[in-house]
């Protein structure tokens, strides 16, 4: 960390307006921030509260309607805002590097690598093609991209997330920035590959020296990576000082609550469940002029005074640069690690509700494209699980692992190449069509994305009917009652009925999402990545919403995520996938603290925590890239990338063990005796 | 590739033959006949009846069409009596006009329609896109005979520039020789395309400027010509490639109306005449000729494309 005399970036007073067709949208209102060479500037905040827009203001890449409409943004001394077009795209091209959040679609689909990571050089420096070639191998090298003299040729879509995310860092690391920018960069990212990204980001800014600004809404990545931290709240910070200060002591009534919300921090209640902090409402709307603390409205400590004065940065009189605008600071210490392990009364599996064996699932490969390639990719390849009556079962494991199929297959919408399902004691293979069909109301679907999952030419009141009219349940009369019904078990007033999905909020879509699939009564839920679109706050609010259905109706969930501290919160039993195969399954603080498969292992070491004096150990991390599913490692699938594997994992290991079942032939721990 | 290759020729084949085979009914289905046309008015039952005997057209129409089809692969069209001449050398001395006339009008439309289009994504929803706009949509509600009239009566009447025949001749030099007598039909032709093309590439455009790759090209300083020359024109041109392969039947069956008006001797022509007289032989080899070309054009559009677009050219594995 430097001692910062002259900030390399100084942002004085900056506020941004984007002028859209209904109005004007105030993103960003006096934003005050300072970035010194060699640190990390972390910027939290929720979706809208002007973070990105904190940094594309700072870049002059606004979006279409947006201005910086006053302040100044000091660049090592200069205003930006006062220079020549010329000389500002010069600043932006050679001083100032930025990473995008969705590295899939920040390349051009149809240049080479080479050509746009040498790209600046080209244009700024004059340097001749050969030579721009060289540069693009020798720094795709140094953010280690295997084989890079071959890839400089490749296209962006013949790589993986990671690996295109490491071309666009290389992009912005060929100019030898003084301030790298780095907007969500990790976010499209699965945990593993996420922790390799992180690591480079640091390394690189150590090697170069470089001021960096990371952009999250993750306060996991903030405390390991950034030496400070600001807070925004609706286009504004409301909350600065050194990482370790703002863990420790957080001022802000904001930014407790964030830290309250985040699953790690469960309260045990008094079924030993354990719920969330949610904060209640919704973040203001900027379009509109806003009085006093813009978070009162949200904020159970508000009195008068917060609604009607405006609070300003105020230092908090301990010389560390700690600053925040609350008229009611936090006066004691936040603890974000839950006070006890939640323990969930793990519910003796007697009669399953849900029996998956042996459940094999192949695609053709190929197919209609102009060139087309024989084989099939193996999405899963064996997978054996059950869930008992009111039981939730957790499915983690990252992108293509094969979680995501298992769920479409168990809730009908894929049929298996191989295995059997047993639902409720009945052998669906074995149905006639009419019999699927009705199994149908034993399990529903639960998306990620529920605006996409919902026909939006459809008003509510449609989307709630519709799967009751095709299985013919009730009449007319009974259907609106059930409708009503289920609005009111998910929390929304009546009058959502009338409305269209565009007019609701990605939790409000997600209750919806929640009370369709409850329409028919299910007994199972398959929930695929319910809460990964959400914020933090509004996540708590739908897992405490799934909690509470789920005891007052009985329900069993599949709960699929890539999040393991949200699995670990919602499930009884969690099992975990690797390529296609269940590597791991167990009671779910078991597997979360005491691992048996280095898979495991390995996972829950990338999971970034919100705590800073965490250090993750370096000897578990696990390199390189999922491999291909057309042809996956034969024996153990997690060989080819695991610290301990020997010859022997060229053999299949089987999931051996009572009820912390493991699939390894060199398991990490003894399955502790069943108590 | 060349198994994807073969596939897509199969698929070709199976419709030109059923393209076949529904012309042919349909146009032997026709109240008439051809016997009537060519005899004339005054032509008796029997010189008919001895006509039809002499053609085959009173044999079962599956074997009218098994004759017809075993002449085909042979490479026979047929012949045709009202022009007195075989329908290969029928077409074979019309195509090449008409495809000058189509592939002229084709690279003009194009060349025009890709800047006007560029410059409308890039000036959205202000003055410069508004009038391309209120102007391409003019010209697309117009119909061509109107335009084509339009363009006469300007440039030959009121102010007499330009000839308002196209040049008549036998061969392609003779048509050649006579440039200015080309300009009008050319003309009148690519303003139609013009007007649909702008606003394909407008869309295109639009949509690609929205990309985030764009502004990752924005993050590095480049100028915006750079941006969307070098960046996004390439993306922004695919919807064409899909355009000009639909458009390559029409450069065969030529355009009807435009020949009528500048009298231009082309296969739009020639099927008009032949519609009229019922010249089956020569409405059954042209119509066969445009399925061909319409399949062909699919296939070498499909073709292109993986040529331009990698993610197409490398596209391995999952779907």
């Amino acid at each position: 960390m430097e001692a910062a005399n002259q900030p390399l970036l100084r942002l004085r007073d900056l506020s941004t307006d984007i002028a859209l067709r209904r109005g004007t949208v105030h993103a960003l209102d006096q934003v005050n921030l300072q970035v010194g060479q060699g640190e990390t500037l972390g910027i939290v905040g929720e979706s809208g509260s002007g973070k990105t827009m904190t940094v594309l203001s700072i870049m002059g890449l606004l979006p279409t309607g947006g201005h910086v409409v006053g302040g100044e943004i000091l660049f090592d001394g200069r205003d930006l805002r006062g220079l020549e077009d010329k000389e500002l795209r010069r600043v932006r091209g050679v001083e100032m590097g930025m990473v995008f959040q969705d590295p899939l679609t920040s390349l051009n689909p149809t240049l080479r690598i080479g050509a746009q990571v040498a790209e600046p050089l080209r244009v700024h420096q004059g340097v001749s093609k050969a030579e721009a070639r060289e540069r693009a191998i020798e720094i795709l090298r140094r953010v280690g991209m295997p084989r890079p003299d071959k890839i400089v040729d490749d296209y962006p879509h013949q790589l993986s997330g990671g690996m295109r995310q490491r071309v666009v860092i290389a992009m912005a690391l060929i100019r030898s920035p003084r301030l790298l920018i780095a907007d969500e960069p990790t976010t499209a990212l699965d945990v593993t590959t996420q922790r390799q990204i992180l690591e480079l980001i640091d390394d690189l800014r150590e090697e170069f020296r470089m001021a960096v600004i990371l952009v999250t809404h993750d306060l996991g990545v903030i405390a390991g990576r950034a030496d400070r931290v600001a807070v925004m709240y609706a286009g504004r910070v409301v909350e600065t000082a050194t990482t370790a200060e703002l863990f420790r002591s957080p001022r802000h009534r904001y930014t407790e609550a964030l830290m309250r919300a985040l699953p790690e921090s469960a309260q045990p209640d008094s079924d030993g469940a354990g719920r969330l902090y949610s904060i209640p409402g919704l973040p203001p709307d900027l379009s509109r002029p806003l009085t006093g603390c813009r978070f009162a409205p949200r904020c159970q400590f508000a009195t008068d005074e917060c609604r009607t004065t405006d609070v300003g940065l105020t230092p908090d009189g301990s010389g560390t640069g700690h600053e925040f605008a609350c008229l009611h600071p936090v006066t004691g210490p936040v603890t974000i690690a839950a006070a006890s392990p939640s323990v969930r009364t793990a519910s003796e599996v007697s009669d399953p509700l849900l029996t998956v064996r042996d459940l094999v699932k192949e695609y053709d490969a190929g197919g209609t494209g102009v060139r087309r390639t024989a084989g099939r990719v193996s999405a899963v390849a064996g997978v054996s699980f059950e869930v008992g009556p009111g039981e939730t079962l957790g499915i983690v494991g990252e992108s293509g692992c094969g979680k995501s199929t298992v769920g479409r297959i168990v809730a009908g919408l894929e049929a298996p190449t191989g295995g059997r399902i047993v639902l409720d004691g009945a052998d669906l293979a074995t149905l006639d069509r009419g019999a699927r069909h009705r199994m149908h109301r034993q399990v529903q679907l639960m998306f990620q994305d529920s605006y996409a999952a919902m026909n939006p030419r459809m008003r509510i009141d449609s989307i709630l009917t519709e799967p009751l009219e095709i299985q013919q349940v009730g009449d007319a009369g009974a259907r609106r009652a059930r409708v009503s019904e289920l609005l009111d078990q998910v929390g929304l007033p009546r009058r959502a009925l009338e409305r269209y999905p565009h007019e609701f909020s990605g939790g409000q879509l997600q209750r919806i999402g929640l009370a369709r699939s409850l329409a028919l009564s299910p007994r199972l839920i398959v929930a695929d990545e319910p809460v990964s679109a959400l914020d933090v706050s509004v996540q708590a609010q739908v897992l405490n919403l799934m909690r509470d259905l789920q005891r007052d109706l009985g329900l069993s969930y599949v709960f699929i995520s890539h999040d393991l501290s949200v699995v670990d919160y919602m499930a009884d039993r969690i099992g975990v996938m690797y390529l296609g195969k269940l590597v791991e399954v167990g009671p779910a603080h078991q597997v979360v603290r005491a691992p048996r498969h280095p898979y495991t292992q390995a996972l829950l070491d990338a999971v970034p925590t919100p705590d800073p004096g965490h250090a993750p150990s370096p000897d578990t991390t696990i390199r390189g890239e999922l491999p291909s599913a057309l042809n996956p490692p034969t024996g153990c699938r997690f060989r080819t990338r695991c610290p301990l594997a020997q010859d022997i994992c060229a053999t299949e290991p089987l999931l051996q063990g009572a009820t912390h079942q493991v699939a390894c032939h060199f398991p990490l721990r003894e399955e502790p005796p069943a108590s | 590739m060349t198994r994807y290759l073969l596939t897509r020729l199969g698929q070709a084949l199976v419709i030109v033959i059923l393209v076949t085979l529904i012309t042919f009914v349909i146009l032997h289905l026709l109240p008439g006949g051809a016997a009537r046309a060519i005899l004339g008015k005054e032509a008796t039952m029997q010189q008919i009846a001895a006509f039809d005997h002499q053609m085959g057209y009173d044999r079962p129409l599956w074997e009218q069409y098994a004759l017809y089809l075993r002449r085909l692969v042979g490479g026979d069209l047929g012949y045709s009596f009202q022009l007195n001449q075989s329908v290969t050398e029928a077409i074979s001395q019309r195509l090449p006009k008409t495809m000058l006339l189509s592939v002229a009008s084709t690279v003009l439309a194009v060349v025009v329609a890709v800047p006007l289009g560029v410059v409308q994504a890039v000036r959205r929803n202000r003055w410069p896109d508004y009038t391309i706009n209120g102007l391409s949509l003019l010209a697309y509600a117009t119909p061509i005979f109107f335009m084509g009239l339009m363009m006469i009566i300007l440039f030959s009447q009121v102010w007499p520039v330009l000839p308002p025949e196209a040049p008549q001749g036998f061969t392609l030099a003779e048509v050649l020789a006579d440039p200015a007598g080309l300009v009008l039909p050319v003309v009148t032709l690519a303003i139609l395309t013009v007007a649909v093309y702008s606003r394909y590439i407008r869309s295109s455009m639009v949509d690609n400027l929205n990309e985030n790759y764009v502004r990752t090209a924005r993050s590095k300083g480049l100028s915006e010509s750079r941006v969307i020359v070098g960046h996004t024109l390439r993306n922004g041109l695919f919807p064409v490639i899909t355009l000009l392969g639909m458009y390559l039947p029409a450069l065969f069956s030529g355009a009807l109306v435009v020949e009528r008006l500048f009298n231009y001797p082309g296969m739009g022509l020639l099927f008009w005449q032949a519609a009229l007289k019922r010249d089956y032989p020569i409405l059954l080899g042209v119509t066969l000729l445009i399925s061909v070309a319409t399949v062909v054009g699919a296939l070498i559009a499909d073709v292109l494309y993986a040529a331009v677009d990698p993610r197409v050219r490398l596209r391995a594995g999952r779907a």
